[in-house]
């Protein structure tokens, strides 16, 4: 009984009703394709971007890093040469006098441990 | 229904056309852009968003032998004005004086210039920079420009020589390594925001310019201060001009020390003389005096032409020769050629010049080095002046016998006594040790170099020996004594040639000692010269006492033992060590009976051996401080061969 209620159903179909489905389903296709196209080049163009930004934000974390380690660099060294300053020969001998009082050994005062 | 989908496929067809007449334009554009004018536009776009960043050199170090600083690089900021974009010239005039220290007329002129661009100070300290930043002044800008810094000061500082603003080396050290030590100026393209800052979105490898190459030095800054301090000491007791000290290592050529005065300090080049930063040691020559007699008698001595023992007439003080009267300060008869040497006779010294001949003594200067350049790395070496003989009139024979008719630099001379010190080799005296790059790679390195033998070993060490007199009892040299040790060496007293009219002036001098110590196994060589001084004149006081100053100095330095034991003066107890230690014994009075064995127990180490020195006792020290335990023990029998042991502790 089915079956002969379902046979004359799909006769009833006209060929252009079913060619104008098909085209239906393409067009509906042939739009997600595309959407799905321009989604996916706005997606690249953001990573782009966001990598864009991330070499940019990197730039500028290295930019101070940099400038962090010239200026570190500078102080090292104007503290080598405040050092060397403070410990030049003449000043020592200068500050051993004065200060701390400190004189040359008398003769004798050295002796050579055997 | 059929005209809804045409209607539909119209307007569909016409949204292609427009979107695809979009894209032709937009494409057309992008075309123009990209590919027309492309390399235009990009010129334009990196010119604001780009920026060249210049490296400055980073000039290397100079450093002595233990690795102290005498030269180093930093970077300062110099202050500069654009006079066009100046709004109020007349307030900012006025702080601007006031922080950079300068006369507020100055600043108002340079800043009011009709020029686009003005230094108003170079290398500011970092407190000005900071202010002048604060003031954030539009027109007001500063540069980062390298400076150069010298933290010894005067140290050496002819020597070392100094660079100009821009970096590089003018004189000395800083001259003759400037290839070396430099260093590259470098740049660098960075983007740049909107605000000017930069963005190092292509990392920071760009940024690293290689600096440039370290230079270590033989010199040693304690022998060196040393020797600038003695220098100066003697010029300002004795009233002198100026004066040379040069301090050699024999076997190597070494330079220790070398020091000029008047002083110089770099820093400050350009408030300094020419005469305060010239180097002496190298770039004068002086006619040597009775140093020179040395050069004669190794030459003597080596051609077999006399004998340490040889006897000559010294004609009681007056000696006619070739037309001219030849004078001795003393009066001598019959002298040896050591004694010769020893009281400095240039009447002696004439007749052994005689009996050598011009020929051969002239071959004798040559090989010494006098007349040609050491070869020391350091500019600016003059040769002396050296005649050839064939040129020699014959009292020429006769002055060159005694150092005078013949000049030489104060450094030929040190190298020359420096071949008799290490067994007749000459050479090359040298002053920067390694050049090393920022990789730590040797790029240079200067070794010892052997010019030539000038004399025997044997002639060397008889020559030694007899410039032992010297310094001995009897000799011109006996100040130069440095105690503890033997000092061959040899004093001088030279008259000075009057340029203006011609021959010797009356009275002006150059004193010096030369010599080395100790005389059997020399550690260094050392020359003084003090130029015209006026309270006294001879080598053997103006000079020889600063000798045995930087010696005794000098050798204390490198710990050389002395070759003999100093006599110990009577021990004097201090109250705060006897507080110390309960149980003393007076050190240098035995308390004990001719068989008791002594107490050691107590002692400080000095007294402990002064003890044992005074009893003539053999010791063996284990640790430090005071003693703690002896063997043998106190008081029990002992015999004289026995060697005690102390232990010591705190």
């Amino acid at each position: 009984m089915g079956a002969t209620v379902s046979a004359p159903a799909r006769r009833t179909t006209s060929p252009k009703r079913e060619r104008s489905g098909r085209a239906e389903r393409r067009g509906r296709r042939q739009i997600f394709f595309t959407a799905f196209l321009g989604l996916g080049l706005i997606a690249v163009v953001l990573v782009h971007v966001w990598l864009r930004l991330q070499v940019v934000k990197t730039g500028y974390v290295l930019s101070t890093a940099s400038k962090l380690q010239s200026h570190l660099e500078q102080e090292n060294q104007e503290l080598k040469i405040e050092l060397a300053t403070i410990t030049s020969p003449d000043r020592l001998e200068s500050l051993a006098h004065r200060r701390l009082g400190l004189v040359q050994p008398e003769k004798g005062q050295i002796i050579i441990l055997p | 229904m059929r005209r809804q989908s045409q209607n539909n496929h119209r307007r569909l067809a016409t949204a292609k056309i427009l979107f695809l007449l979009m894209f032709l334009v937009i494409g057309g554009r992008a075309i123009q852009l990209q590919v027309l004018q492309g390399a235009k536009l990009m010129r334009l776009g990196q010119r604001q968003h780009l920026k060249e960043w210049i490296v400055l050199p980073k000039r290397g170090a100079l450093f002595d032998r233990a690795g102290e600083p005498l030269a180093l690089s930093m970077e300062s900021q110099s202050v500069y004005a654009r006079p066009h974009r100046i709004q109020d010239p007349h307030q900012l005039s006025g702080s601007l004086a006031q922080i950079l220290n300068l006369p507020v007329a100055d600043v108002k002129q340079k800043i009011t210039a009709e020029k686009p661009f003005v230094w108003l100070k170079r290398q500011v300290s970092s407190m000005e920079a900071e202010k002048i930043q604060a003031l954030n002044a539009d027109g007001i800008g500063m540069f980062y420009e390298p400076s150069r810094q010298y933290p010894q000061g005067q140290l050496a500082g002819q020597l070392i020589g100094f660079v100009g603003r821009d970096s590089e080396g003018l004189e000395g050290l800083e001259l003759k390594y400037n290839e070396y030590i430099r260093g590259e100026t470098g740049s660098s393209i960075t983007e740049r925001d909107a605000l000017g800052r930069r963005v190092l979105v292509q990392g920071v490898e760009g940024l690293h310019i290689p600096p440039g190459s370290d230079v270590h030095l033989t010199l040693d800054t304690s022998i060196q201060h040393i020797a600038e301090k003695e220098l100066e000491a003697s010029i300002v007791k004795y009233r002198a001009k100026a004066g040379v000290a040069i301090v050699v290592e024999p076997f190597t050529g070494e330079v220790l020390a070398l020091a000029n005065y008047p002083s110089f300090d770099p820093n400050g080049y350009a408030k300094e003389s020419a005469n305060q930063r010239r180097n002496r040691a190298v770039t004068d020559s002086f006619e040597p005096g009775s140093t020179f007699k040395t050069i004669l008698a190794a030459a003597s001595l080596e051609e077999g032409i006399v004998g340490k023992d040889d006897l000559f007439y010294c004609e009681m003080g007056k000696y006619p020769y070739a037309g001219k009267i030849i004078h001795d300060t003393h009066p001598y008869g019959w002298l040896s050629f050591s004694k010769i040497l020893q009281v400095s006779s240039n009447i002696g010294f004439t007749k052994v010049a005689e009996k050598l001949k011009k020929d051969r003594y002239s071959r004798y200067i040559e090989k010494f080095g006098f007349g040609q350049l050491t070869g020391i790395d350091v500019p600016g070496e003059v040769a002396g002046a050296v005649r050839k003989p064939e040129s020699w009139s014959a009292i020429d024979l006769a002055t060159h016998a005694f150092g005078q008719g013949i000049s030489t630099t104060p450094l030929q001379l040190v190298m020359a006594y420096a071949a008799i010190a290490n067994g007749g080799f000459l050479m090359r005296p040298y002053i920067a040790r390694q050049v090393i790059s920022p990789q730590g790679e040797v790029v240079l390195e200067n070794q010892p170099h052997v010019v030539r033998r000038v004399i025997s070993e044997k002639t060397a060490k008889l020559l030694s020996s007899m410039l032992q007199d010297v310094t001995n009892e009897g000799g011109t040299g006996v100040m130069a004594n440095v105690e503890g040790f033997d000092v061959a060496g040899k004093t001088g007293t030279a008259q000075k040639a009057d340029p203006v009219r011609g021959g010797y002036a009356a009275k002006k001098r150059v004193g010096s000692f030369v010599g080395f110590v100790p005389a059997n196994n020399p550690r260094l060589v050392a020359l003084v010269l003090i130029d015209e001084p006026e309270v006294n004149v001879y080598g053997g006081v103006v000079a020889a006492p600063v000798f045995r100053n930087i010696a005794q100095g000098a050798l204390r330095h490198l710990a050389v033992a002395p070759e003999r034991a100093a006599p110990i003066p009577a021990p004097q107890r201090e109250p705060e060590m006897s507080r110390r230690v309960a149980k003393r014994n007076n050190a240098g009075t035995p308390d004990l009976s001719a068989d008791a064995t002594p107490d050691f127990v107590g002692l400080s180490l000095r007294e402990a051996l002064e003890k044992a020195q005074t009893l003539k006792l053999k010791l063996r020290l284990q640790g430090n401080g005071y003693v703690v335990k002896q063997s043998p023990a106190p008081g029990g029998r002992w015999s004289e061969d026995e060697t005690f042991v102390l232990n010591l502790q705190g």
